[in-house]
Order: structure tokens, then C-alpha cells, then sequence
């Protein structure tokens, strides 16, 4: 790709833009559009893979085993939206590996909502209700965005979290009906998350500072309070339907608009946890960092001998093949 | 209503009941329901989960007992044996998968072939990673045109 | 599944043949013990594997890792419910999952050792899956057919695994000297547990399992070893405990622990 931006030719990929087209890889695109992309990218493909850390809390606490194989199998997904939305991202010209190094520098970003604990089993349902419940909004949006990899990779996702929200307002649902000390879990669960989740959607429109060139290059479809009351709107129902109150004494119904109007939320809360004083910044980070570390010499293990394999050295004795057939 | 036209009726109801993990198909085409038999007491129903580890078997048979709600007494049977495999994924189910960006189960247990990309055809594809999102799926990727793909794995 | 989901009202699975039948002495509780040992090994390597999660040195492998604990967890609850209903007393998979303390556990011991490092977790799933997957085989053709059905089930399942951690033995073991130092060591701190795979009793009733799955498992081994660059340790002495008789190490009681917690501490509570 010949990365001279002309003026012309920012011209025609705004008319494409504005055309409705999909832009591929392999197509030009201005440098800023590629790294706000990649921005984009590689954020959700890191939270996939902190947000495996709250939940993996819980697996081996899992109270039956129905819920301990939903829970695993939950987190099992979030695993391979990172995976695909990290090859999706290297369609962009920057590997896996230098996406990790700028995690685990702290120059890439996760999602906020990771670094708050799960203190009780009420949270893994409360995170599957609310956290995927958000994702999905979010990401129902995003798949009709400009960029063909991120569009169809969030297509697919999509299906999965939606399974995810299912199952995560099923154990709100039961929790909820429940013994006194498990409504009183659950209730404790949804206070905790109702406002973090909220934050997730980024901050009031006035202050978003990449909003304006993403809903022009047609990334973003919806500004972030609207995608925002959207949520707002489906979850409200889903907890008076089950009688779980959200922790928002403001909460009211505006019939003229037919939106559900929330109280205000603490944006300073968002800002602290954005930059690393949230409850479980250092944690996530450290359990990151020491995950990559400590796995150093397996990842090298396997170069050397697939380096091995592939020059065919001394060493190598065996006849059985070492890639996997194609119809495995 | 004879045997045959509740019989019929039922599986009707049962093509409305999607996978949760593959919502483009429903579990008939997937060849998750086994038997619908029409006996006095009712109607017995097999169904056969892909895993064992499944997660999704739970929505699946509460999704199948409330479609069926209308048409008198249900009684539900899982099946292990004999074990589902992909071969009896219907041709159409594989064309809905393409279509859905995920690769059907490259060929049958007997006769296995190569992975083609969904999005391009192209069958110059590269394993990423033995395991994918869920048991049933491997993630692969088109040397052709860079898509990830996941290949719903031939069992 | 649940068996509250399920209400089997025309089919019943057919049960466990009769002791009469099977023709040896063989008691209701020694069926559901032997049930209880295959379940208990699943649902306590699925559960170490799954501590995995979020931790593992590459995402690939917290995929199959995760993979693999989820299929071992799935086969479990299979079985206790095979395992309930031999036994009769009306206990749920559930139960027999979060109710049981360490010594009422059948689990063999090799499973339940921490995971310490990703060879030591590999080399364990090595040597527990060369085991299993012929076990599995000839389950195919036990006489007691839901066990026979869910053994063609995990079969499919097992190969995979098997694939996996034969793979990753290849790879550590051939890698790099460090790599192979340390699965050399792995390989050496849990041989000694591997005579107990070898005591389970054959019931006829169940198994058809004989001595040569005891060959087959040291053929495998063996094989793979001096493939990977690996030394076969000593033959170890017989195992001063037996998991199968429920003497475990004190690793098993600290994963239960964790593992019962809220069963045992909201006594009676549906989730
Ligand atoms: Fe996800
Ligand atoms: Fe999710």
C-alpha cells in the first residue's frame, strides 16, 4: 500500500466513506483512520483478554457444576474474541506480539470496567447481564462500521455475548429468587456494576475527544450517550421484570421521550480508574505481566522447535507430522 | 390430528429452536434432535449434544419443551449414544454457515478435505489455533485475503 | 444437564446390570465406587486445569486449555449422573460434586497435584491422557451401554487431548534446554504416580479393560519420550496411597475447599 496522503486521494476515500463502501486492508486509507482503527482493535482485543481475569476468579468457585461449565465455557469465548480480533487487527500491519508489548507497557488501553473486583458469585451473573448486555449494544453498532475486518468480526462476536448476556441474566434471575442471602448478594452485585457499566460507554459527547472524525469516517454509528440511554432503556425493564432494584434514585421514566433518564454519573470516578487508580488496575496489569513473563520460555520453546522443524536438524527423529491436517 | 400431521407440526416447531452458539442454525439441520415419536402418552423427543461440555444444551431443551408447549405432553431424552458427529450437519446448514463467515466442517468423517476460506474460497488457509472460541470450532486464517476464519471442526 | 431439566418419563436409561447378571461378586457400591473414580478423575484435573484461566503463556493455549477443562467437567457430570443412578439413594450429580469430603473421593492422586509449571501441566495431561484414551476404547464396548454411549462420546474427545499434550511434549521436550530441563523434571516428580492408574479393579460389569492397556499406555509413553529428548524414569514402587481407596495427598482437600465453597456455605440454596 502506497501510504502517500495526497489530497486527491483523501478526497476519494471520503467519498467512499461517505458512499457507504467498506474499506479492506489491503485498500488505502488515511494514516489517521488506519491508527484509530488499530486503536480500536487492539483496546477490545486486550479487554477480551483482562476481562478473562474477573471471571476466571470464579471458575473454580462455581457453585454447580452447570454453572462451572457455563462460566468456563463463557470465559473460553472471551479467549477466542481476543484471538480473532487480534488477527483481525494484524490485517493492519502490526503484529500480535508488538500489540502485547504496548499492552504490557501500559501504552495500549483495556476497558475500565476490568478493573473493578468480583467480590461474590452474584457478579459473574451481574457481568454477563450488564458488562455483555453494554458489549452488545456496543457492538451490534460496530458491525456496521466502514472497516470490513472490525464489521464482520463483531458480526460474529456479537452471537456469542449475546449468549453471554443470556446466561448472565439467568443467574441474576435466580439469585433473585432466591434465599434472603442470595437476593442480598445480587442486589450488593448489581449496585457495584450498574455504574461502571454505564462509564463503559465513554464519556458525555461534549468531552469525547475521538468522536467527531470516527461518526465522520463512519467507525462509530452512534454517539456515546445515545448508545448509552439505548442500554439504559433495554436493561431497565429486564430488572423491574425479576425485582432487582438499579442503584440510581434518579432513575425515572420520561414519557414525552420515551427514554428511561438515569441520574448523573461520577465521571471522576471514570477518569480516576481510566488512569490506573481503580480498585484493580495493578492487579489486572500485574496478572497480565506475569502471565507473559512466566510463559516466556514455553513461546520460545515452540520457536526453537518449529525453527527446528522447519530446517530439518539432527534433531528432529520423528515421522509424525507436526502441523495439524487440514481437516483436523 | 393423526400421528403423522402432529409428528410433522412438531418438527416444524423444532426447526424455530436455533443453536444459541451457532444462531443460523436451527437444531434440526445441525442433526441435534434425534427422534420425534408420537405415542399415546405424547411425544418423546431425543436430542444428542455436540460436547460433553456443552454450555448451550440447557437453552436448548427449554427452548424445545416451550415450543412444544402446545401440542400435549412432551417427554425429553438425551441421547449420547451414538455420539453426534458433523455429518449430520444438512448441506444447507453447511451453506448458512458460509454464508455466516464460518467454515462448515471441511468435508465428511469419511472423506475429509481442504479448509476453504468463507469469504474468498480460497483453500490456501492456515491454522492459528487448534482451539477456538468454542470446543466446536478451530481458528484459521486466508492466505489469500488475511480474513480470519473459524472452521467448525470435523467430528 | 440437570435431572430437573430432563424428566426421562418413557425412556429410562437402562440401568447397570445386575449383579447376577454381570456373574461375579460384584456389589452395588463397588459399581458405583468404580463409576465414582472415572467421574472424580474428570471433574478434578477439569477443575486444575481451569485454574489455568487467564494465566497461560500464550492465548492459544488458554483456549485449549479451557477447551480441555470443559470437555473433562462435561464428561464428569455424565458420569455422576450414571453414578447416581447406580447407587439409588436419590443424590444429584450436584451432590456428589460438592457434598463428598476428600475421602469419600475416588479420584486417582496424579490428577489432583497442583499445576505447578506449564510443563509439569502438560506432562501430567500427557501421562493422564495415554491412559484414558485406550481405557476409553474398550469402555466403547462395555455391556452397561450408557457407559458404553457416553465412552463414544468422550473418545472423540480424548483424541484431541491426547493430540494436544503429546504435541506440547514434543515441542518442550525438543525445544529449548530449558524447555526440556524442565519437562524432564516434570516427567520425574510425577512418575511415581503412575503404578495407581494401573489398580483401578476391572468389573466386569463395566470394563473389559485388561492387562493390555497397561502395554499399551508404556508403548505410548515410551514412544513419545525418545521422541521428545525424554529420559523414562525408574520404575516407580507401588504408591503408599491410593486415591481409588480415597487416601489422597493434601493437595485435594484445599481444591475442595475452594471448589465446595458456596454449596457448603449456603446449605440448600438452588443456583
Ligand atoms: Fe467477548
Ligand atoms: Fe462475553
Amino acid at each position: 500500500m502506497d501510504a502517500v496522503e495526497s489530497p486527491e486521494r483523501r478526497a476519494a476515500f471520503e467519498a467512499r466513506i461517505a458512499a457507504g463502501e467498506v474499506i479492506e486492508p489491503k485498500d488505502w486509507m488515511p494514516e489517521g483512520y488506519r491508527r484509530q482503527l488499530l486503536r480500536m482493535m487492539s483496546q477490545h482485543a486486550h479487554s477480551e483478554v483482562v476481562g478473562m481475569l474477573p471471571e476466571g476468579n470464579w471458575i473454580t468457585r462455581a457453585p454447580t457444576l452447570r454453572r462451572k461449565i457455563g462460566l468456563l465455557a463463557k470465559v473460553q469465548d472471551e479467549a477466542g474474541h481476543g484471538l480473532y480480533l487480534y488477527c483481525a487487527a494484524e490485517s493492519l500491519g502490526v503484529s500480535r506480539d508488538e500489540m502485547l508489548d504496548a499492552l504490557h507497557d501500559g501504552a495500549a488501553r483495556y476497558a475500565s470496567i476490568f478493573n473493578y473486583p468480583t467480590l461474590s458469585w452474584a457478579d459473574i451473573g451481574a457481568i454477563g447481564w450488564l458488562v455483555d448486555g453494554a458489549a452488545v449494544v456496543n457492538q451490534t453498532l460496530l458491525a456496521k462500521c466502514s472497516f470490513g475486518p472490525y464489521a464482520r468480526a463483531m458480526l460474529r462476536i456479537c452471537r456469542e455475548e449475546n449468549f453471554h448476556r443470556r446466561q448472565g441474566y439467568e443467574i441474576v434471575a435466580t439469585l433473585a429468587r432466591g434465599t434472603a442471602a442470595q437476593r442480598a448478594m445480587v442486589q450488593d452485585a448489581v449496585n457495584r456494576w450498574w455504574w461502571p457499566t454505564l462509564m463503559m460507554f465513554g464519556p458525555p459527547d461534549a468531552e469525547s475527544a475521538n468522536s467527531e472524525a470516527l461518526m465522520r469516517w463512519r467507525v462509530k454509528r452512534q454517539s456515546n450517550d445515545a448508545q448509552r440511554q439505548w442500554f439504559i432503556n433495554l436493561t431497565v425493564p429486564q430488572a423491574n421484570a425479576i425485582g432487582i432494584e438499579l442503584p440510581d434514585p434518579e432513575l425515572e421514566f420520561d414519557a414525552e421521550s420515551g427514554n428511561w433518564k438515569s441520574g448523573a454519573v461520577d465521571w471522576d470516578e471514570f477518569r480516576r480508574v481510566l488512569r490506573g487508580d481503580g480498585p484493580c488496575n495493578h492487579e489486572r496489569m500485574a496478572a497480565r505481566r506475569r502471565a507473559h513473563e512466566e510463559g516466556r520460555w514455553v513461546r520460545q520453546a515452540a520457536q526453537a522447535f518449529e525453527a527446528r522443524r522447519r530446517t530439518r536438524a539432527p534433531r528432529e527423529i520423528s515421522t509424525t507430522p507436526r502441523r495439524e491436517p487440514a481437516h483436523v | 390430528m393423526n400421528a403423522a400431521g402432529t409428528r410433522s407440526r412438531a418438527i416444524a416447531k423444532l426447526r424455530t429452536v436455533m443453536d444459541p452458539e451457532l444462531p443460523m442454525l436451527n437444531i434440526v439441520e445441525l442433526g441435534l434432535l434425534r427422534e420425534v415419536e408420537v405415542e399415546e402418552d405424547g411425544l418423546h423427543i431425543t436430542l444428542t449434544p455436540t460436547y460433553s461440555g456443552c454450555p448451550a444444551i440447557e437453552t436448548i431443551v427449554a427452548e424445545t419443551r416451550r415450543v412444544l408447549a402446545d401440542l400435549g405432553p412432551v417427554s425429553l431424552r438425551i441421547a449420547h449414544a451414538p455420539p453426534w458427529t458433523t455429518d449430520w450437519i444438512t448441506e444447507d446448514a453447511r451453506r448458512k454457515l458460509r454464508a455466516a463467515g464460518i467454515a462448515p466442517p471441511a468435508g465428511r468423517v469419511a472423506q475429509p478435505e481442504a479448509v476453504r476460506c468463507p469469504r474468498c474460497d480460497a483453500t490456501a488457509s492456515e491454522q492459528v489455533s487448534a482451539f477456538g472460541s468454542t470446543a466446536c470450532k478451530s481458528l484459521w486464517r486466508c492466505a489469500n485475503c488475511d480474513e480470519p476464519f473459524e472452521l467448525l471442526k470435523l467430528i | 444437564m440437570s435431572a430437573g431439566l430432563l424428566e426421562t418419563v418413557a425412556s429410562q436409561p437402562a440401568p447397570a446390570p445386575a449383579p447376577e447378571a454381570s456373574g461375579a461378586l460384584e456389589t452395588q457400591r463397588a459399581r458405583f465406587e468404580w463409576l465414582l473414580g472415572l467421574a472424580d478423575d474428570r471433574l478434578i484435573l477439569g477443575h486444575r486445569l481451569s485454574e489455568w484461566c487467564g494465566h497461560a503463556p500464550i492465548l492459544e493455549e488458554e483456549l485449549a486449555l479451557a477447551n480441555i477443562a470443559l470437555d473433562l467437567i462435561g464428561q464428569a457430570q455424565m458420569l455422576f449422573e450414571l453414578a447416581a443412578e447406580t447407587e439409588g439413594a436419590g443424590r444429584s450429580a450436584d451432590a456428589l460434586a460438592f457434598l463428598r469430603d476428600s475421602r469419600d473421593f475416588r479420584n486417582m492422586l496424579l490428577v489432583e497435584q497442583p499445576n505447578g509449571d506449564f510443563a509439569f501441566t502438560i506432562v501430567r495431561q500427557f501421562l493422564f491422557d495415554a491412559w484414558d484414551l485406550p481405557q476409553l476404547e474398550a469402555l466403547c464396548a462395555s455391556r452397561y451401554k450408557d457407559l458404553a454411549g457416553f465412552a463414544a462420546k468422550a473418545c472423540k474427545e480424548a483424541r484431541y487431548h491426547l493430540r494436544h499434550s503429546h504435541g506440547w511434549l514434543l515441542r518442550l521436550g525438543g525445544g529449548t534446554q530449558e524447555s526440556n530441563r524442565r519437562t524432564q523434571a516434570a516427567l520425574d516428580e510425577l512418575w511415581r504416580f503412575t503404578p495407581e492408574l494401573f489398580l483401578t479393579p476391572v468389573l466386569p460389569s463395566m470394563s473389559s479393560t485388561s492387562d493390555a492397556s497397561e502395554a499399551h499406555f508404556q508403548e505410548t509413553v515410551r514412544a513419545a519420550l525418545s521422541e521428545a529428548d525424554l529420559t523414562l524414569p525408574d520404575a516407580a514402587p507401588f504408591p503408599a496411597l491410593r486415591g481409588r481407596a480415597g487416601l489422597h495427598s493434601e493437595h485435594l482437600g484445599h481444591l475442595l475447599a475452594e471448589m465446595q465453597v458456596l454449596q457448603r456455605s449456603y446449605p440448600g440454596a438452588k443456583w
